[in-house]
This record gives structure tokens, C-alpha cells and sequence, in this order.
């Protein structure tokens, strides 16, 4: 009898709500606030990408448009000339980043929804320009992704550069994912990567391939909204939204397929099921999966000597559940989940600032730091 | 046999969840709530049931994230859409936060709710069709369709 029903259990498991258990997980901690948490920048409706130039003042987007230079306990509109910014859905202007060597050539890299070329919608877009006397200047375009659709969701797209100088780029499956992610002579659900002045570097995985899109670094990805580069081993992190219950945390290897939509550990948001397959030859496992999904946004490692004990750990914004989960690794391996900042708003993005201290971006809010007692 | 007994109960659950996702299903792709709007004449039908069709692809990519597909919202964060007696109450108010957003407090069934719902940067059309696909999916219904009209009559 015993055995019986444990069959059953196990059947019931695997055939009729397969992918939405997650056996053994590692369950969140809920948080010991032993760090302080204050608003550093206030009311900023939804505060996208964030950076600090070398005086210790930052550069905040804002989803609708502005672009805000913090600076002197003072918010100041910086004027652009984005007149191509399509405002739509999960769109609008989206990431910002220096240039590694900014002190001495003034480059800041902007991603944002475009509606530039042809065709009704928008895609995501890579500028570059200098912040010269209040005014974004010298805008240069690095990349637009094609074609313009109306769809609203899925434009990514967090940009980092790596160690060696290379600029990455993620946008997401822009809501086709039939189309998109698999297909390497179409943008969309791909990491990009590029020279500082957006030429393709030769030794880019597909630059021999036919018809292929020579920028993409990886692909078979969803909704990358999280990128950083690991503070001693220099690989590239980043997150993904997947469908409910399967967003990723992946580590990338050049020209490799991360699956979507062929191999998921989630579910269409109605509960339907996308696949059954969770892997298959050719295509990377996350290194770990949420479950319930968490809605990942922003993702940073502890670095410095403010927070010894998570150091080289990893930080990732929750917008769904409102908090900022610390991952805590042993080399690649998840092995515990922290709450941090419980309730605190849905959170954006996620940065050490120059001063080793946490910052966060709160939707509603503005930027909050996080300070040890 | 206390155990066995426990995952047995497990296993009838699950089930049971599975199943009824199933039967949501195919009441959803049967009847394309033609219920709800029997009674109305049949050129308004017609028009509302294009309108609502177009509004659910609307509510799939902007909305659903928030406020689920259930319209069920998620208590403390996301006001439901189901049930919302906002939403039946304050008509041009619910207009105005489909096409322009919402920030601060607001209350919904006697909760209070202190968050964003950024401008979704639909065009007038979009906010009425997806207006009519809220106002009349789950248990909701409205007595009179929303007009493109009426959306553009809803200034900042
Ligand atoms: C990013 C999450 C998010 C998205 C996407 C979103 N909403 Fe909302 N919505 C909210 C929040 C949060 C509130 C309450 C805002 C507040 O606290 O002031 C709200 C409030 C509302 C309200 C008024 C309160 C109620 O529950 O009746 C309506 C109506 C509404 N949303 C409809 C929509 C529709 C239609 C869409 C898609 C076109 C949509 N929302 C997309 C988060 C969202």
C-alpha cells in the first residue's frame, strides 16, 4: 500500500503538474536586518539603469525619459535628444553604463526602447554620447535591433563590459518567441557583444555563419534583465525572466543556446504547458532556476570591504516579490537564498556603489542605500 | 499509515489543480464569454466581442504580469481587476489609469494600495479595447461598452 500511493505520488509529480514542483530547492531566508536602508535619491517613478561618474554623483534613467544626474544632494535633468524613445509597455529608456576608461574619453552607453526605422513599434537600441554641460551630446548609434514591433514586453536589456573592453548588450524575445530566440538571423532573445565603438569583434561565434547576425555573443534566451561580470573570474552572469516559474540564472559561454523556448523549467503564465523538455544536448542548464519565479531585475556581486560576509556573493532584485535576494555561492553553486530589504517596493536594480556600499532602485521611490551598523 | 495517507491527500490535490486548469481552459477558448453580453443587441455584441478579443492579446502583454491572469492582482502589491469595485465604481478613473497610470494610494475592496503602475503608452484604441475586455472577463460586466471616444475624452 505504501508503495502504491507513493507511486501515485510520484506519477502525479511527473505527468500532470510536472514542471511546477521544485523538488529540493533552497528555501529563502527571511532577513536579519543587522544594515540600515535609506532613501538616497527620492521620487523617481521607475528608476531603470543607474551609474556613478568619477566625482561620486549619479546618473539615473528613468523609464519614461529622463535621464537624472544626482549630484550635490540635487536632481538634475540632463536634456537629450532621444526622439526615437517609444514609451511603451516595458519599454522605454532602460540601462546605462561608463565606458571602463571614462576619466578619459567620456563615452556613456545608453540602451533604450527605439522606434527608429521602419516599421510601427519599437526595438532596443545601443547609443553612446558624452554628458557635456547638463546636455547628452555626440550620441552615437551602436545598434537597433529589428524589426519595430508593437509588442510591449521583453525589450531586456542591461549592458555591462568586460574585462577585456568588450561592451555586451542583452534584449529580450520580444514577446515572438516562435521566432526570436532560436533564430540567429534574427535579433531578439540574444546577448550581444561588441567593440567599444559597436564594430563586431572578429572572433565572435558567428561571424562565418550565413545570413547569421554577427553581434550575438549567445542566444535561446527570454528576458534578460540582469548582467555582471564575476569579480574574479571575469565570466559573464546574467538572469533571465522566464514564463512562470523558470527564471534562470545563467553563466555565458560564447555561442552557446540557453533553450528558450525548446527547454524551460516553466510554464505559460495561464499554466499551459510551453515544452516538456527541461534539457537536451547543445543547450546550456541554468545554474539554478527560481521557483515560484521571482520576477529577477538588476544583478550585482558583493565586492569591497563593507559587507565582509557576503562578499562574492551574488545580489538580484525581485520585482515581484518586492525584496533583494542575496544568492550566496560556493564557486557556481547556489547554496543558500537571503531576503534582504523585505517589502521594500518593487525592486529594480541592484549596484555597489564606488563607496562598497548596496544601492538599490526602487520602483515608486527612488535609489535606497543599504549602509552595515 | 499516517504518512502514505498525508501524500495521498497531496496527490487528490494536485489533481484536482490540474484539472481544473484544464476545465478554465476550455471554458475560455469555448464560449468567449458570449454569455456575458447575451442580452445586448447583436450589432453591439459583435462590436464588443472584436473589441474584448482584441483587449485580452492587449491584457497578455501589458498587463498580465501585474495583475495576473485571473485579474485576481496580487493582495498588498497589485490591486485585482477582478471583483474591483474601482474599476465598476469609477469608470473614467479606470480610464484614466489604463492610459496615463497610476502612483500613490489608492483603495480597492477596502484595501489600500501604495505603488506604480507605470504609463503603459497604449494608443486610445488599445485602452478601450483592453477596458472592455477587464470590465467584462472573470465575473465582471458593464452595462455600456467603452468608445474610443470616451477614451479620448480622458485628458491628463
Ligand atoms: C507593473 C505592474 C502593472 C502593470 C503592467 C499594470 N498594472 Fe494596473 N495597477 C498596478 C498597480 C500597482 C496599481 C495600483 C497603483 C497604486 O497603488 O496607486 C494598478 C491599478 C490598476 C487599476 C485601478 C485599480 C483596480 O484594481 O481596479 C486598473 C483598472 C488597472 N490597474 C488596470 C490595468 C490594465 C488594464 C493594465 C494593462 C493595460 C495594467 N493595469 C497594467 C500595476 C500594474
Amino acid at each position: 500500500m505504501k508503495y502504491f500511493l507513493s507511486y501515485v505520488v510520484a506519477i502525479s509529480f511527473f505527468t500532470s503538474c510536472a514542471q511546477q514542483l521544485k523538488l529540493n530547492d533552497i528555501p529563502i531566508k527571511e532577513e536579519v536586518r543587522n544594515y540600515t536602508i535609506k532613501s538616497f535619491v527620492s521620487n523617481i517613478n521607475i528608476p531603470w539603469g543607474m551609474t556613478w561618474l568619477p566625482d561620486g554623483s549619479m546618473l539615473i534613467t528613468e523609464k519614461s525619459g529622463d535621464l537624472i544626474h544626482f549630484i550635490n544632494d540635487e536632481k538634475i535633468n540632463i536634456t537629450t535628444t532621444f526622439d526615437d524613445l517609444y514609451v511603451r509597455g516595458q519599454g522605454g529608456l532602460l540601462d546605462i553604463e561608463l565606458h571602463p576608461n571614462y576619466p578619459e574619453n567620456g563615452w556613456i552607453y545608453i540602451s533604450y526602447a527605439s522606434n527608429e526605422g521602419e516599421g510601427e513599434g519599437g526595438n532596443t537600441k545601443l547609443v553612446r554620447a558624452k554628458l557635456i554641460e547638463n546636455n547628452l551630446t555626440q550620441v552615437e548609434t551602436l545598434y537597433k535591433a529589428t524589426p519595430n514591433t508593437t509588442s510591449g514586453v521583453h525589450f531586456g536589456s542591461r549592458i555591462v563590459f568586460d574585462k577585456e573592453g568588450y561592451v555586451y548588450l542583452t534584449i529580450g524575445d520580444r514577446g515572438n518567441h516562435e521566432e526570436n530566440p532560436q533564430n540567429l538571423q534574427k535579433d531578439g532573445g540574444k546577448v550581444y557583444r561588441f567593440h567599444e565603438d559597436g564594430r563586431i569583434p572578429d572572433d565572435n561565434p558567428f561571424t562565418n555563419e550565413a545570413g547569421a547576425k554577427t553581434s550575438i555573443f549567445s542566444y535561446g534566451h527570454r528576458n534578460l534583465q540582469g548582467m555582471a561580470i564575476h569579480p574574479t573570474s571575469g565570466k559573464i552572469w546574467t538572469h533571465e525572466h522566464g514564463p512562470k516559474g523558470g527564471d534562470e540564472i545563467n553563466i555565458l559561454k560564447k555561442g552557446a543556446n540557453y533553450g528558450w523556448p525548446e527547454i524551460t523549467y516553466g510554464l505559460n503564465y495561464n499554466g499551459t504547458i510551453i515544452t516538456e523538455e527541461t534539457e537536451r544536448d547543445g543547450m546550456e542548464n541554468p545554474i539554478y532556476y527560481w521557483f515560484p519565479s521571482i520576477a529577477p531585475s538588476g544583478m550585482a556581486f558583493v565586492t569591497g570591504d563593507k559587507f565582509p560576509e557576503w562578499k562574492g556573493n551574488l545580489l538580484v532584485g525581485s520585482l515581484k516579490f518586492q525584496y533583494l535576494e542575496l544568492v550566496q555561492l560556493n564557486g557556481n553553486n547556489v547554496i543558500s537564498r537571503q531576503k534582504i530589504a523585505t517589502d521594500i517596493g518593487r525592486l529594480r536594480n541592484v549596484k555597489i556603489g564606488p563607496d562598497g556600499y548596496i544601492y538599490i532602485a526602487v520602483e515608486g521611490k527612488g535609489i535606497e542605500r543599504i549602509t552595515p551598523n | 499509515m499516517k504518512n502514505p495517507i498525508h501524500l495521498f491527500s497531496l496527490t487528490f490535490f494536485f489533481f484536482v489543480g490540474c484539472i481544473t486548469l484544464e476545465k478554465e481552459k476550455n471554458i475560455e477558448s469555448n464560449s468567449k464569454n458570449s454569455i456575458l453580453i447575451a442580452d445586448k443587441q447583436f450589432q453591439e455584441k459583435t462590436e464588443l466581442q472584436k473589441s474584448m478579443q482584441r483587449g485580452k492579446n492587449i491584457y497578455s502583454g501589458f498587463c498580465m504580469q501585474c495583475h495576473l491572469p485571473d485579474g485576481k492582482g496580487v493582495p498588498g502589491n497589485f490591486p485585482p481587476l477582478a471583483g474591483s469595485d474601482w474599476l465598476t465604481e469609477k469608470r473614467s478613473e479606470s480610464i484614466y489609469v489604463v492610459k496615463y497610470g497610476q502612483t500613490g494610494e489608492i483603495i480597492v475592496n477596502g484595501v489600500k494600495y501604495n505603488n506604480v503602475m507605470a504609463p503603459l503608452g497604449l494608443s486610445d484604441d488599445e485602452v478601450a479595447d483592453v477596458m472592455n475586455y477587464i470590465m467584462n472577463s472573470w465575473e465582471n460586466t458593464q452595462n455600456q461598452m467603452v468608445t474610443v471616444e470616451e477614451v479620448k475624452a480622458v485628458k491628463k
